[in-house]
């Protein structure tokens, strides 16, 4: 059965006419057209779907849409402002954070979130924090660096 | 993989939920974090007529310190939990444990009663629909056959049950705090030791009636110390191979007045090693206790092969675990 959805993403309230059994990934790819947030095992164990609801971050694939709603969601689209690069997303093409770019927008989300909570950890426990995105080209080193240079800065 | 058709459902108390749920048990599940049951509706191991989301319920999510000790909402978030001061300063293993569940987002959105309730695992069951459809359906699923022992075994392990091993973080942390369970069903509010939740078969883990959910869960003041160990193949993610808790109180003279050993990972729910705990009891602790203690531990549990580990391996694991934890206390 199709329901009427409000979600309100990056900022915007959207109104989506979708069935009632669909996740928030596949509302934010399929109806709301917003593909930064990465869809790939579908099943919680890679982190490329992290969306941050109500500031905190969420797996997007295992988060109905219903549940989402009333909920300040933010995906990877929302968030630079006009036109200039969070902190976060500049410092990970600084640091050449980003190889195929598959689990940037997932890892940036969940560095995000950790930052605001925790805005100058150690080096493990950014490690730690990261430890459920998951990037299959190898480069966390770099994606550490990335996000401790953000941490310095602040 | 998309997930079955169902009709969504938000009651606005935990009675209205407890009703909905009740009216229509095997064809309703109730919905908490989710992490571990949308899972289990994509690989089509349930699916649910109708999902009851408990979220929208208010006043589900809380940690109060009272008389009797510290009440935690069904609803807490495994991230707040581990947040939370007077759980760290009381409970620090309960903190640990809750930090050991999955990655942060898992933790965000996880919770105290829906990771008491998580279900069963086993490399069997734990599969898409395409992947067991190479095997008959097994007892999880309502077949006739366990996988992990299709036969009866030289070692004498029954083939006539399911073997799905129990891989909660939590439950054996708060069963060596002595913690208990407030359940709230159709017939009123029961509160049983969390260990009595368990009901170590396989097919139906827990022991909640019809209807039931966890309201609260209870644990006492500390007394002694408690440390919870997690061997897993990574450090983050990963369910345990298996993990330990091990409380411990120990008297003036060093003698050890009470334990509790309890394991994650290798029993179809959390497993108790009473002998061991009956050994140690009026002991001095010491190498030769410890190593006596290891032995005791391993000799007492009986895992599966229901990851891709060895029975024998795991085996051997509860007991190293158990010699670690036990040297931290000494």
């Amino acid at each position: 059965m199709k329901h009427v959805l409000k979600l309100h993403v990056n900022g915007e309230d959207h109104e989506v006419l979708t069935e009632t059994h669909k996740t928030l990934l596949e509302v934010l790819r399929e109806d709301l057209g917003l593909t930064g947030t990465k869809r790939a095992c579908d099943l919680g164990t890679c982190g490329a779907c992290t969306v941050l609801i109500n500031g905190k971050p969420h797996l997007s694939c295992l988060t109905l849409a219903m549940d989402a709603q009333g909920k300040e969601i933010l995906t990877i689209e929302g968030l630079a402002h006009d036109g200039k690069l969070h902190p976060l997303q500049k410092a990970f093409a600084e640091k050449g954070a980003i190889q195929c770019g598959f689990c940037t927008p997932g890892m940036i989300l969940t560095a995000k979130a950790f930052l605001d909570e925790y805005p100058h950890p150690a080096e493990g426990e950014v490690k730690k924090a990261i430890s459920g995105n998951l990037c299959r080209c190898t480069g966390y080193v770099k994606i550490v660096e990335a996000i401790l240079s953000v941490a310095e800065e602040e | 993989m998309r997930l079955p058709k169902f009709e969504y459902l938000k009651p606005k108390t935990l009675r209205e939920a407890i009703r909905t749920v009740a009216s229509d048990p095997k064809g309703t599940i109730a919905l908490a974090g989710g992490t571990d049951l949308l899972v289990h509706m994509k690989y089509r191991l349930i699916e649910p007529k109708r999902v009851v989301n408990l979220k929208a319920i208010p006043r589900l999510a809380y940690i109060v310190q009272g008389k009797e000790g510290m009440r935690i909402g069904p609803l807490t978030t495994l991230h707040d939990l581990a947040a939370s001061s007077p759980i760290q300063e009381s409970y620090p293993a309960l903190a640990q444990a809750a930090l050991e569940v999955g990655a942060y987002a898992h933790q965000v959105m996880g919770t105290v009663a829906g990771n008491l309730c998580q279900a069963n695992r086993c490399r069997f069951y734990n599969q898409s629909a395409f992947w067991r459809s190479a095997r008959p359906p097994c007892y999880k699923v309502g077949g006739n056959i366990c996988h992990v022992v299709p036969v009866r075994t030289a070692g004498g392990r029954k083939p006539g049950e399911c073997h799905s091993a129990y891989c909660g973080d939590l439950a054996p942390v708060l069963m060596a705090l002595d913690a208990r369970a407030r359940l709230l069903g159709q017939d009123g509010e029961r509160l049983i030791p969390l260990k009595k939740l368990y009901t170590q078969n396989g097919k139906k883990p827990l022991s909640l009636k019809k209807g039931e959910l966890v309201k609260e869960i209870l644990v006492p003041p500390p007394s002694g110390k408690t440390v919870y160990l997690k061997w897993r193949y990574r450090g983050a993610l990963e369910f345990p191979i298996v993990s330990l808790a091990l409380s411990m109180k120990k008297g003036k003279d060093g003698r050890i007045i009470g334990s509790k050993i309890i394991f994650s990972g290798i029993g179809t729910g959390p497993v108790e090693a009473v002998e061991a705990e009956k050994a140690m009891k009026g002991e001095p602790i010491d190498e030769g206790l410890i190593d006596k203690m290891s032995i005791q531990a391993k000799k007492e549990v009986s895992p599966m092969k229901t990851s891709i580990v060895s029975a024998v391996y795991k085996r051997k694991m509860a007991g190293i675990l158990l010699k670690q934890a036990l040297q931290q206390l000494l």
